[in-house]
């Protein structure tokens, strides 16, 4: 059984990358099993979507705990411990990762052997509205990897699954796919291999965990102190960094301040000042700035920079 | 806060009271809107919140409120904002708490409630006079679960489900009115991308008691199909358009805040959506935006002759 996992943030297709691969599995005569996981997913937060395939009934429920393939459409969620891009993978289990950098960096920066498979990036995260294409990009290149899926059968998966969304959207989606499809084909030598069927015998029942009937004050999810939802940081969502020029900055600040969906922009001396723990990146403020004081900058780049600050500073 | 008046942009609060770092989507109209009104109604507030995309804001022990917050069903939030008002109300009486700690308090729900499942529980709320702030954040659909189609969502717009090429066939719902027929204290509609507006609404419904209700249009960039910075963008053409018309009731009178005298033809608002592409793609469907278009004419010159 194949069982693969991607992993995006909300907004970026891996919903529909899931069901694409899994159309093209069923095409190629495959029982297949594909789901988003539901919750609270938001755009920008990490999610994930998972695919069983197999040639037999497919008897495993539930969040896939060991995969063969694990694609990853930003790699700026491979470090965030909240994406869980790296659980549960095995020695031969394949990395396929969206990423300017070569798989040896990766294996050398995470300490893995695994084989790791880059998808240069395209430009798409520059520009926000390409981000929907990266779904079905992604989508062609574990079609790829997997080397069982053959060009017509990805392009007939396309054609179901996005057919809907109208003529343009569809050939550019297609486009994507079979082009990174081609590029995986040609530059990759890896193989996944299908894990085995996981036994019910030997897995153990948890020890039992005995719930007394409590006190409501004690047993309800009650919350003692306010505004701790400061405590997340949902900064980590941005793939796209506003920041303020200071020297085009008019002061107005009742704006990006008032506009800011998440209230991250505070005013100090009479000067915005964004906080960059929480800005979810959405943008707002650079899109309302009536001087157009606010630019926006991939958050690589904005590290990067702030590395450097740092650096001179110290 | 009370006896504060916002007359200008300049005077809008500068720091935020509601907390950073909540599961809401990136660009969410939604949580403009209750940010901009939490700076204003304060810290000494309690909201009691139906399901929806806002009962996620307190998942524990995460909360973004200063003060506490109830989560209810989806049909019953009204209901749970009686019983506190009522504790209060006792504890008051009994002299257990001083009048200064008396809390304001708000029911919040999405449109899926309080357009459909809710609606019962509000009118019931507004039948016994309850004094309490309701704030509808109205995306047009229920948002949290994929955006299904809600009494809310407007006519020809595409949801979860409702994917055929015409759309949602229905009507929004004109709840607006169906509460301002209650005649409670107060009603009104807001928009995040009308701080001011929204910001005299709220404080003049501060000054009042009784059931005060907010329906506020809350671009959805995820649900309406749209990049997150155009919230506040789409926001503003609602209401340029006239689709989004900014209005108050009190007193056995409904007054428009905002008439625009030049309105923007609708169709502006709708293309930059991925829920109305379907009119304007593969070829345009002239019929279905002169519809959409004549509706607002029609609502509009009506309004005018009633305003005045």
């Amino acid at each position: 059984m194949f069982r693969i996992r991607f992993h995006g943030r909300g907004g970026q297709g891996m919903k529909t990358a899931s069901r694409i691969l899994g159309t093209a599995f069923f095409l190629e005569g495959y029982e297949v099993q594909d789901a988003p996981r539901y919750g609270a997913e938001r755009r920008g937060a990490p999610i994930f979507a998972y695919i069983r395939a197999d040639r037999k009934p497919i008897n495993e429920r539930g969040i896939i705990a060991g995969p063969d393939l694990v694609v990853v459409a930003d790699d700026s969620l491979v470090p965030l411990p909240a994406a869980g891009v790296l659980q549960g993978i095995r020695e031969p289990t394949v990395i396929l990762l969206k990423s300017c950098e070569s798989g040896a960096t990766w294996r050398q920066r995470l300490n893995i052997k695994n084989p790791i498979v880059t998808l240069p990036e395209t430009g798409e995260a520059e520009d926000s509205a390409e981000l929907r294409y990266i779904g079905a990009a992604c989508a062609g290149a574990a079609a790829g990897v997997l080397g069982i899926i053959s060009r017509e059968s990805l392009a007939q998966a396309i054609q179901e699954e996005l057919g809907r969304l109208g003529e343009a959207v569809l050939a550019k989606n297609r486009a994507n796919a079979l082009a990174s499809f081609d590029a995986i084909k040609k530059s990759a030598a890896v193989n996944v291999t299908e894990g085995g069927s996981i036994p019910a015998q030997p897995y153990k029942r948890p020890a039992w965990i005995d719930l007394p009937f409590e006190d409501a004050r004690i047993s309800a999810p009650v919350i003692h102190a306010g505004l701790t939802s400061v405590e997340v940081r949902t900064g980590l969502w941005r793939t796209m960094a506003p920041v303020i020029d200071y020297s085009l900055c008019r002061g107005c600040w009742w704006v990006c301040s008032t506009f800011c969906p998440d209230g991250v922009i505070s005013v100090r001396d009479n000067q915005p000042v964004i906080d960059y723990d929480h800005c979810k990146g959405c943008l707002v403020c650079v899109a309302q700035c009536p001087s157009h004081a606010i630019a926006a900058v991939p958050e690589k780049e904005e590290q990067a920079r702030k590395k450097a600050v740092a650096g001179e500073a110290s | 806060m009370a006896g504060k008046t916002i007359r200008r942009l300049q005077e809008l609060p500068s720091t935020h009271l509601l907390g950073t770092g909540t599961p809401m989507c990136a660009g969410c109209g939604g949580l403009e809107i209750l940010h901009e009104i939490y700076d204003i109604l304060g810290p000494k507030t309690v909201f009691t919140n139906a399901a929806g995309c806002m009962s996620l804001l307190s998942v524990y022990p995460y909360t973004p409120f200063r003060g506490s917050w109830l989560y209810t069903a989806m049909a019953s939030a009204p209901a749970a904002a009686q019983g506190i008002r009522d504790a209060l109300d006792i504890l008051l009486e009994k002299k257990r708490i001083p009048p200064g700690d008396d809390l304001q308090v708000i029911t919040l729900t999405g449109d899926g409630s309080a357009y459909g499942m809710g609606l019962s529980a509000t009118s019931a709320a507004m039948d016994r006079n309850l004094d309490f702030i309701y704030l509808c954040y109205d995306n047009e659909g229920y948002g949290n679960t994929g955006q299904q189609y809600s009494s809310a969502t407007p006519h020809a717009a595409l949801t979860a489900t409702s994917r055929t090429s015409h759309g949602y066939p229905g009507y929004k719902k004109d709840l607006f009115s169906i509460w301002a027929a209650h005649r409670p204290a107060y009603v009104a509609t807001v928009i995040g991308a009308e701080p001011l507006d929204l910001a005299q609404k709220v404080e003049a419904l501060q000054e009042l008691q009784g059931p005060r209700l907010l329906i506020g249009l809350a671009p959805c960039p995820t649900g309406w199909g749209f990049d997150p910075s155009l919230t506040v963008k789409i926001g503003r053409l609602a209401v340029e358009t006239g689709i989004w018309p900014l209005k108050e009731y009190r007193d056995d009178r409904t007054v428009h805040t905002r008439i625009v005298r030049h309105r923007k033809p609708v169709e502006e608002y709708l293309q930059l959506q991925d829920r109305f592409r379907h009119l304007f793609e593969p070829e345009r469907n002239n019929r279905e935006i002169a519809l959409i278009q004549a509706r607002i004419d029609q609502y509009w010159s009506k309004a005018i002759d009633a305003d005045t």
